[in-house]
């Protein structure tokens, strides 16, 4: 492959990614681009993100892979200026609750209302509702209990918000038990003394 | 981000509930979880319900149920029966939930630190001013807001003057093409416009109906984008198909 078609070949990634609004499929790029070899397309991608981003400061923007896909986004360090610029003042974060139910969801799904709030120990109506709307979690059925109440999973916009390409690159349980024991802290509540 | 973030640390007011505040008394005392015996943090489960300490109000009944799940299990414990083998105890149960609860907030606590990292990158069209106050789900409206709205202007109409030199017969049939003509050429139609330059009364209502009908037989999608906002109307592409 000449050194024309390759850089060529980048340019015509950056573009499509920067219209793209949502991660871009990889197959699709690489279809458009005849490109059959995967190994091929991957190495491109490397190259491109890189020389052309990351090893240049004057960018301000990387590659990323979310939700099966590939994706613009900013540079992390460029985050509070970019704050400053389009004055927001606080990011919008899930909250506690919201965090906890969908990490039920995430390790459990499907799962219905009933098994949630069992869980946690608390009605979940409301962070159901608010990650509905978020649409990090969709309705995929109904259980076949009494009742038919609606069983919750994961959405695409969930991999994507949290940087996940698919479910399985949550760590399993055994391995969060690893990862947390080193951390362990003695009291999680500031307001005790 | 203002707040300094330390690892998965938990910042929150209140505990999220009877399970967060017993797994906190657990670890206060330094307890091992699964040997850990629930009569001995009774007591202290019911100071905090008692000072309303981080007890959120609005979650009180689910701290109490969990208050009267732990009396029994004391008041079991006091009795001089000997625990059956295999049995499942409510000290079981509640302690199966507390193991279970503690990966359920070790998760929340990684989905945390993902999602702090995951929002220091900027994505398209996400997270500026604009954006972040906009609502994009264009909501489906029904029959009962569309005659809302065709009240109000039917009112409007009574109040103009008119000059009648001929009265015309409309047909649904008619308003139906040109409405169908319309939407080809302009995408969408947006109904309080629309009815605004009707003529008469007359042709406002058959007009209305016209558009009812055609909803109704999934012809047309009526949206409305906001609350009190104007109700858009657009060509159903499955409808199309299926009539």
């Amino acid at each position: 492959m000449s050194n024309d078609t390759l850089i060529r070949r980048i340019a015509l990634i950056e573009a499509i990614l920067f219209v793209s609004k949502d991660p871009v499929e990889p197959a699709r790029v690489m279809e458009f681009l005849g490109i059959a070899d995967i190994g091929e397309f991957e190495a491109l991608l490397a190259a491109w993100e890189k020389e052309y981003l990351q090893e240049r400061p004057e960018r301000g923007l990387l590659l990323k892979r979310s939700g099966g896909g590939l994706q613009l986004v900013t540079k992390p360090e460029l985050h509070d200026e970019l704050k400053r610029f389009f004055t927001i003042r606080q990011a919008a974060k899930l909250s506690l609750a919201s965090l906890e139910t969908l990490s039920i969801i995430s390790y459990r799904q499907p799962a219905t209302l009933a098994e949630i709030s069992d869980m946690r120990g608390v009605n979940s109506t409301g962070p159901i509702k608010s990650l509905l709307q978020k649409k990090l979690i969709k309705i995929t059925g109904r259980k076949k209990v009494p009742g038919l109440p609606a069983l919750y999973a994961t959405t695409q916009e969930f991999l994507v918000y949290f940087g996940l390409n698919d479910l399985s690159e949550l760590p399993s349980l055994e391995e969060l038990t690893e990862l947390f024991e080193e951390k362990e802290q003695p009291s999680l509540f500031k307001s005790e003394s | 981000m203002e707040t300094q973030f330390s690892g998965y640390q938990v910042q929150t007011e209140f505990f999220e509930g009877p399970l967060d505040l017993l797994l906190h008394l657990i670890r206060k005392n330094k307890m091992n979880i699964a040997e850990v015996r629930l009569s001995r943090i009774t007591s202290e489960y019911l100071s905090y319900l008692e000072g309303k300490r981080g007890i959120n109000p609005s979650r009180e009944s689910e701290f109490l149920m969990t208050a009267a799940t732990l009396i029994y299990i004391k008041s079991r414990s006091l009795l001089p029966k000997p625990e059956e083998p295999g049995e499942d105890s409510p000290e079981k149960r509640l302690i199966h939930t507390l193991i279970e609860y503690e990966k359920i907030q070790k998760i929340s606590h990684l989905l945390q630190e993902m999602e702090y990292t995951e929002l220091l990158l900027w994505r398209r069209l996400e997270r500026s001013e604009d954006f972040a106050n906009r609502e994009y789900e264009l909501k489906e409206v029904s029959a009962f807001q569309l005659a809302e709205i065709f009240f109000d202007i039917v009112k409007k109409k009574e109040n103009e003057q008119f000059l009648y030199i001929a009265s015309k017969n409309y047909s649904i049939a008619e308003k139906q093409a040109e409405i169908l003509s319309l939407l080809e050429s302009g995408g969408f139609l947006d109904f309080t416009v629309y009815v605004a330059k009707l003529d008469s009364v007359e042709e406002v209502v058959v007009s209305f109906f016209t558009l009812l009908e055609m909803v109704k037989r999934h012809l047309l999608v009526a949206v409305q984008e906001q609350l009190f906002g104007t109700i858009s109307l657009y060509r159903n592409e499955a409808g199309r198909l299926e009539n």
